[in-house]
């Protein structure tokens, strides 16, 4: 391997000297949320590009432990790590993107925040990278430590800082259990490095399965947690609705897209023996996290509200797919990914628009509020009826592609009754998406005050992001080297193949 | 025809809905663009009308590769019986512009021209998936122009249709899904091209039972067959004009179209075996229909009673297993769409013009506008089915097609089309013949713009009713494979 080790590490790198040079800075008065946001975004890019650079720079699939002299295998970096990354940097470039108005506009955001929000992403690619139990473990911590400070940033509003509080308890009670599998697990098998675990278990007649099965349970438990899979979905609802809706946005697409992407390893890679144990109770997990999430979002009226809640329907699709891992590994694999990536847009582009529409005010945006929002600005109305549509996965959206991917690989393994459970949770979710579009644009408007119009970066990428919902949908290979959805699905079947080569 | 005239006939109002979209063109500017669309869409059909080849396999067939990790394709093509279809959507659409040319806004040109697109795609689509994307493509802008422009309890009717067809069209898609693993385990590879799909072996019966149920939901609820009408009512009185001219007569025709494009070929055996009961459903809601005809006063709802009736009657020719009964399902289907079509645009100048389209406040339009009349007697001798319509034709040719079937069907069929005789003419005479004494006054009659979009379509209906010959012979080849080739019936 020509490239030094180095390189590899680079994106990470860049991630954590820019959330280092922004805690600096900020202590200077004249550097303002914008240039705190520029800064940060700076980075990103680089980062991004770094990222790029090693995705490109080998021809197929690689898969290296850099520096293992000193780091062991505790890091690994191969197409699977570097795909996710590059979702978790664009899911975080967006997110400021999307923010920044909001983050302007509300008093409470200082440019510390922008540090705090380059940690959780380090934290995010840490955990997508890890290789090790307990290195995976710090990573998780870094970035749920940075989002409890990011949920109650803004100190003034009482919902912020209690849905913080939840959040730490809940969240600490979870990665105890994390820990405890971690050290059953290495109770069982001697070690706690991916991929080790997984050949112990082949290979030596001695290990003590009870304690592994025990062990991969508790860390499952913690994976439900933080995914927000029944029976722990509770939190999700109040804590996300108390979060600021950009920081909501990134919590409920990019914090999820990097914790599938450390269970998929650790799943794929090492679990392949015990699955089958989960397989049966995941079934009944995905029906019930389908049925109450649909029911959970139907009864809101809040439209932050709905979209959370039905986040967790969206969970209970790519719990689908994960049950299929057992039977078509690659194909289930690269469509939680491609779902994943389906969802970020999706929902990045849902949140950040009516955090757009609500950032001059603190109001809770309600269904009503948006009665005839369709006469007043038409194009944000379309916008966000194109997200609805993405969500619901109606064709000629990324979505629909998504969940083309999801329920057909469902059928192929065998569980048609999941995939016709998940259809009709689409049914019912045509019903809350569509009341949105249907209150936009069938009624007459009412006094909506203080809506920013369309103008900035804000609006600009918001509307970049529909246009790759649609591309996402209808888009193809006939346009040479502009990336269309075979891209995506090629790449994720790449990344999956990385996991075996290490 | 190698620059892909079907393509340019699918997204070309697509694309003028855009272009529309995007450039400052008031209400005016974008109905003409529009109407230009539909006359050169009309011309480049007249082309494939005229280069369509007399045998029964698609022709003018184009192939992209869209997601080639699961072999899905653009791929599109026609035969004889999507080219009739095509030919009287191309004839409509203008038609009905001209109809619709006053007092429209911008939205709901643009939603006309998507709808358009929807259509067409749909009718074209060789890949299941492909098909879907359509069908479900098309649902929202009849969404939008039911619930932006509809009148009464819009929202709700927009909910509920949308609603009930989205219901069906996700058990069509797991059936599609379902149908491509099944191929992809049969022959290694992902596909879901029609052509492919129909050679899967490796279906037990149960599945192949489930798989045909999922599908004909989907189409009986746009149909709609019995039960599945109850969406029906409403959003046909609650629409505007426009929508409900191209759901009556247009999308509705799209579901017995799925039937028979992608139901017959893929599943056969299942087609034959519950023939019978489709045959049934078919008669019974030719006389259910007929009869919840009879017991309105509001004409919109008459005419939405009486288009599925006769919807039902086409479902009962597809399905009667021979060439006479699918020959006149594929004629009524015409017909229907003209005579039904022409009379929701009428009806909807009417209420434009009074106000109301209930039967006991009209009377007496005859003498203020004869024009108006004429045409409409027109259209409702085809409903009927006098001879010398082509109503009659295609009437006549399904009662022998379910004669053929058997004698039973063919006899309770010949008598029930009856039924609509009834409510017609005293629909007719109470509320255009004689004079009630309410003042209708305000109707006028029709401007230059609303005769030249009538006169197509009441020549057609008289011209197809006398030289039906003339119409028949693009599409016989097409009835005949599919009856020898697809359905394996010799001795038809």
């Amino acid at each position: 391997m020509n490239v030094p080790d180095f390189i590899y590490l680079l994106p990470l790198f860049l991630v954590i000297v820019g959330a280092l040079t922004l805690m600096i800075i900020s202590t200077f008065k004249t550097i303002t949320i914008k240039k705190g946001a520029t800064v940060t975004l700076l980075f990103l890019l680089l980062a991004f590009f770094a990222n790029m650079y090693n995705l490109n720079s080998s021809d197929n699939i690689y898969s290296v432990y850099p520096f293992v002299e000193i780091f062991n295998k505790m890091i690994i970096v191969d197409t699977f790590s570097g795909y996710f990354s590059a979702i978790l940097i664009l899911g975080a470039i967006l997110t400021i993107l999307i923010g920044l108005h909001y983050f302007e506009k509300h008093k409470g955001f200082t440019v510390e925040f922008f540090s705090i929000f380059l940690f959780s992403l380090f934290g995010m690619m840490f955990l997508v990278h890890a290789n090790e139990l307990i290195s995976a473990f710090i990573a998780l911590e870094i970035t749920s430590i940075s989002l409890y400070i990011m949920i109650g940033f803004e100190k003034v509003i009482d919902r912020r800082v209690e849905a913080s509080y939840r959040y730490l308890v809940l969240g600490s009670l979870a990665g105890v259990f994390y820990l405890l599998g971690a050290s059953f697990i290495y109770g069982s098998t001697g070690t706690t490095t991916i991929g080790i675990i997984g050949d112990m278990t082949l290979n030596t007649f001695e290990t003590n399965y009870q304690l592994l099965i025990i062990g991969g349970t508790m860390i499952f438990i913690t994976f439900l947690f933080k995914i927000a899979a029944f029976p722990f979905q509770n939190w999700a609802l109040d804590v996300y609705d108390g979060a600021p809706l950009p920081v909501t946005a990134y919590m409920a697409a990019t914090f999820k897209a990097a914790i599938f992407g450390f269970i998929l390893r650790l799943v794929i890679v090492d679990f392949d023996l015990i699955r089958d144990f989960w397989d049966d109770v995941l079934i009944y997990i995905i029906i019930l996290t389908l049925a109450y999430g649909s029911f959970l979002t139907i009864v809101q009226k809040s439209l932050k509200r709905m979209l959370i809640a039905s986040s967790i329907v969206h969970t209970g699709y790519l719990l689908i797919a994960f049950t299929s891992i057992g039977m078509i590994g690659e194909s289930a694999a690269s469509s939680i990914i491609f779902y994943l990536v389906a969802y970020l847009l999706s929902a990045l582009g849902a949140f950040g628009l009516i955090a757009y529409i609500s950032s001059n005010d603190h109001l809770r945006i309600t269904y009503d509020d948006f009665r005839g929002f369709a006469r007043i600005r038409p194009y944000m109305a379309a916008m966000l009826s194109i997200f609805m549509l993405s969500l619901a996965g109606i064709p000629a959206t990324i979505g629909f592609i998504g969940k083309f991917y999801i329920f057909t690989g469902a059928i192929e393994s065998g569980n048609t009754i999941l995939a016709i459970v998940g259809i009709l949770a689409t049914f019912i979710s045509v019903y809350y998406y569509f009341k949105l579009i249907a209150i936009m644009y069938f009624y007459k408007s009412v006094e909506m005050t203080n809506v920013p119009p369309l103008k900035g970066v804000a609006p600009l990428v918001i509307a970049g992001i529909a246009l790759m919902i649609i591309w996402g949908g209808i888009g193809n290979t006939l346009i040479a080297y502009f990336p269309g959805v075979d891209f995506l699905i090629d790449m994720a079947k790449l990344s999956y193949e990385s996991l075996f080569i290490g | 025809m190698d620059f892909g005239i079907l393509s340019v006939i699918i997204f070309l109002p697509m694309f003028v809905a855009f272009l529309m979209l995007i450039l400052p063109f008031g209400a005016k500017g974008t109905r003409n663009a529009a109407f230009l669309t539909a006359v050169v869409i009309f011309m480049l059909v007249s082309v494939v009308y005229y280069n369509f080849e007399l045998y029964g396999f698609m022709q003018f067939s184009e192939h992209y590769e869209w997601i080639s990790t699961y072999g899905i394709n653009y791929s599109i093509g026609i035969d004889g019986f999507s080219l009739i279809i095509l030919m009287l959507i191309a004839i409509l659409i203008p038609c009905a512009y001209l109809w619709l040319w006053d007092g429209r806004t911008k939205g709901y040109w643009v939603s006309m021209l998507l709808i358009q697109t929807g259509i067409t795609g749909t009718l074209f689509s060789q890949d299941l998936i492909l098909f879907y994307f359509f069908w479900e493509a098309m649902l929202l802008p009849v969404f939008m122009i039911i619930g932006m422009f509809g009148t009464g309890n819009r929202v709700f009717s927009t909910i509920k249709i949308t609603v009930y067809t989205m219901m069906g069209s996700l058990f069509m898609l797991i059936s599609i899904l379902y149908l491509g693993v099944a191929f992809f385990e049969n022959y290694g590879f992902w596909s879901f091209a029609l052509s492919d799909i129909i050679q899967i072996q490796n279906l037990s019966k149960t599945e192949e039972i489930w798989l045909f149920v999922g599908f004909m939901i989907a189409f009986a609820i746009k149909i709609p067959l019995f039960p599945f009408h109850t969406w029906l009512l409403e959003t046909y009185s609650n629409s505007p004009t426009g929508g409900v001219f191209l759901l009556s007569s247009i999308m509705a025709k799209l579901g017995v179209y799925g039937i028979v494009r992608f139901v017959m070929p893929i599943f056969p055996e299942l087609y034959k075996e519950f023939a019978p009961y489709f045959v049934w459903i078919g008669i019974f809601g030719l006389i259910y229909f007929g009869i919840a005809a009879l017991m309105q006063t509001n004409i919109k709802k008459m005419f939405a009673y009486s288009s599925a009736s006769h919807l039902g009657f086409i479902v009962t020719g597809i399905f009667s297993l021979n060439a006479y009964g699918m020959t006149g399902a594929a004629f009524l289907i015409i017909a229907h769409a003209m005579a039904t079509g022409g009379l929701f645009l009428l009806v909807g100048k009417m209420e434009y013009n009074l106000g109301t389209k209930s039967i006991p406040d009209l009377g007496g339009i005859a003498k203020k506008a004869p024009m108006f009349t004429t045409f409409f007697a027109i259209m409702v001798l085809c409903i009927v089915g006098l001879p010398g319509t082509n109503g009659f034709v295609s009437e006549f040719l399904i009662i022998l097609g379910a004669f053929g079937f058997s004698p039973s069907a063919g006899i309770v069929s010949a008598f029930t089309v009856l039924i609509a005789a009834s409510f017609m003419f005293w629909m007719f005479q109470k509320a255009i013949l004689v004079d009630s004494g309410n003042d209708t006054s305000k109707m006028k009659d029709l401007n230059l713009k609303e005769t030249m979009g009538m006169i197509p379509l009441a020549f057609l209906i008289i011209a197809m009713g006398i030289y039906p010959d003339w119409f028949f012979y693009k599409i016989e080849p097409t009835i005949q494979h599919y009856i020898v080739d697809i359905l394996e019936i010799r001795n038809y």
